[in-house]
């Protein structure tokens, strides 16, 4: 059997599910009466599964998996390697140091000149900086460094 | 005479120097974010919502919805000049503009799409002016059950509707469900899901569910090296078509007007849906199909005004009755209740400079789109030639600041990635995120008055049916569902699949 694109979301939808439901013990069912703040949650996880089983059953008309190209993944990753690390660093070293340091990793990365690169990702993480807290009084993260 | 009185009080609103400012500021930056491909109206209104938190309901609703029209005007121009779509609603523009554009006739191509987008925007404004406010008087008369069932048939509307398969739609709208349960249960205090994590306590935002799924999905997909295109410099003396390509267009128009103001009332991607249809719809009752994809002035005309009739008609079920018809109108609403306006039947009654003032602002914004396409399109084409290398970081950087100043939390930054995450495989499976946005959207609501409906029946699930607008609801949500169901087992290639086809064949090219 080809495993396809249908194949995969399925299963995973199902996995999630059964997740979902094996960590929903404590929340209560509740009656029809008077329904519990699991209820809705339960059902919706009950129809995953029947979704999830239907696209099991049915996904021989969707793309075979192996024909899914992957060429995007690199950049993809390393994106969001960039994206991630920028993050954590946030609200420690705040706005400004942080986004420079973004720009010019995701701009470097893609083999542009390294020098453009520093001055754009400098410029423009300053002007924003600018922008939101002196013209749009919408203060951004300072960091540790107080800026 | 009623409502032209309240049109009044709107255009009093609406012609307010500082509303009109703003008006004008969101239609400037829908128009570049239209322009740019890779960011769509969702990013733009995330990125710029922040930004509304200091003004008062009315100028941030204005701005924010002059952001997502502007970006169906902008979209046209890339798609013209570059042959690459700016909008997921453009892409059938790509075909006969840029073929219009290979024949030096960019110029018209580019008059006839602006023209075209404003006569269908005005048009849906009016059509709104004249609906919405008896729409919004008939839902007060909705109850728990009613609602249910109003949030059921959007739901399987929105299955019916989508190209995709109804058992993957419905599952997204699941998934969507599923995590609009997380945070505090609001009848019983329970906490759901939140995993001592305090933030998730209020639950999932929609603002960085849905910049995650759309806008970094969307980068992470895009890698540069394939964001290439030769920038095609319309010459400006050549803005003015020929007198036989205005008659050529004036039917097309005309229909794309109500064929997208009647798609977008109904849930789902309905501006890009609109665009599809008015393109089959043109070919065809053309008496020349031959020549679409040669460059016909219909192929331009129909959908580019069929897209900005369907993102006004959007509006229309968000203002009159409080839901979302797709992931922008879930944010624009998530806007208003931030501003401490709640959208719905109520909103005439007790906001009706908010919402005249909006209603009126679409009136001037569409006038000022005009004027801003036409002139300014070398300066949008400019635009264009900034490299994609160093645009994406940009808008990297603006989704991280949209995302974390609505809350000033980092969790919610956190959630946006782990959402691009979901988008990026999503779109490798084939599977469309807007249901997921719509789920989650939906999901406080649809568990509130289904529970409500239960308690106030005794548990009893008849009330949904001895309830005479509950029942038609309902009705309604099981004949489409069966007509779904029926394609399903007779594998069927219905209107949809060929949507679908279309779709795929194109983004292939």
């Amino acid at each position: 059997m080809t495993l396809r694109a249908d194949h995969i979301a399925g299963g995973t939808a199902i996995a999630a599910a059964l997740a979902v439901l094996a960590v929903s013990g404590d929340l209560p069912f509740g009656t029809l009466a008077f329904p519990g703040a699991g209820m809705i949650p339960k059902l919706v996880c009950a129809l995953m599964i029947l979704f999830g089983a239907t696209l099991l059953v049915r996904g021989g008309a969707s793309q075979p998996f192996s024909d899914i190209g992957w060429s995007d993944l690199p950049h993809a990753v390393r994106v969001l390697a960039i994206t991630a690390a920028s993050v954590a660093l946030y609200t420690t070293l705040g706005f400004i140091v942080t986004m420079s340091l973004m720009l010019f990793g995701l701009i470097a990365f893609e083999g542009r000149n390294l020098i453009a690169a520093t001055v754009y990702s400098v410029a423009v993480s300053l002007f924003t900086y600018g922008l939101f807290t002196i013209v749009l009084k919408s203060p951004l993260e300072q960091g540790i460094l107080g800026f | 005479m009623e409502t032209l009185d309240s049109l009044m009080l709107g255009f009093s609103v609406a012609l307010r120097p500082d509303v009109l400012w703003y008006g004008f500021l969101g239609c400037l930056v829908g128009t570049l974010v239209g322009v740019l491909p890779g960011i769509g109206p969702l990013s733009g209104i995330s990125i710029l919502l922040p930004v509304t938190f200091g003004l008062d309901a009315t100028k941030a609703i204005v701005m924010l919805a002059g952001i997502y029209y502007g970006s169906q005007y902008g979209g046209s121009t890339t798609s013209i000049l570059m042959r690459i779509p700016g909008e997921a609603s453009s892409v059938m523009t790509c075909i006969d503009g840029y073929a219009m554009a290979k024949k030096g006739r960019a110029g018209a191509a580019l008059c006839i799409a602006a023209v075209g987008s404003w006569i269908a925007g005005t048009f849906g404004v009016i059509v709104l002016t004249l609906v919405a406010p008896p729409l919004a008087n008939f839902a007060l008369r909705f109850g728990p059950p009613e609602y249910t069932a109003l949030l059921v048939l959007g739901l399987i509307f929105l299955a019916y509707m989508s190209s995709t398969s109804l058992p993957r739609t419905l599952l997204m709208a699941a998934i969507g469900l599923l995590l609009g349960t997380i945070g505090i249960d609001n009848l019983t205090g329970h906490f759901r899901y939140s995993f001592d994590i305090a933030e998730l306590g209020d639950g999932i935002g929609i603002v960085p569910v849905a910049v995650g799924l759309f806008g970094l999905g969307e980068i992470l997909s895009t890698p540069s090296a394939t964001v290439v295109g030769e920038v095609m410099a319309p010459k400006l003396r050549e803005l003015l078509p020929n007198r036989e390509e205005w008659r050529q267009s004036a039917w097309p128009i005309a229909r794309g007007s109500v064929l997208g103001f009647l798609i977008g009332l109904t849930p789902g991607s309905a501006h890009i849906i609109s665009s599809f249809l008015s393109y089959a719809v043109e070919r065809k009752l053309s008496k020349h199909p031959e020549e679409f994809g040669k460059g016909a002035v219909a192929g331009v005309a129909g959908p580019e005004s069929a897209n900005n009739a369907a993102s006004t008609g959007a509006f229309v079920p968000m203002l009159a009755l409080g839901l979302p018809t797709g992931p922008v109108t879930a944010v624009l609403m998530a806007a208003l209740i931030i501003h401490g306006v709640q959208p719905g039947p109520q909103l005439v009654n007790e906001h009706p400079d908010v919402f005249w003032g909006f209603v009126a602002s679409m009136y001037v914004g569409n006038v000022l789109l005009l004027l801003l396409n036409l002139p300014l399109v070398g300066l949008f084409v400019n635009v264009l030639r900034i490299p994609y290398s160093y645009l994406y970081p940009l808008v990297i950087m603006f989704c991280v600041i949209g995302v974390y100043t609505v809350n000033n939390s980092i969790v919610d930054v956190w959630i946006m990635l782990i959402m691009g995450v979901l988008g990026y495989f999503m779109r490798k499976l084939g599977l469309d995120p807007a249901p997921l946005v719509l789920g989650l959207v939906i999901s406080p609501t649809f568990e509130l008055s289904l529970r409500q409906s239960l308690i106030m029946s005794n548990g009893y699930w008849t009330i949904f049916f001895t309830r005479p607008i509950a029942l038609v609801l309902f009705l309604i949500a099981a004949a489409l569902l069966s007509l779904s169901a029926l394609a399903l087992i007779r594998k069927r290639v219905d209107w949809r699949a060929k949507l679908a086809e279309a779709e795929a064949g194109e983004a292939a090219q």
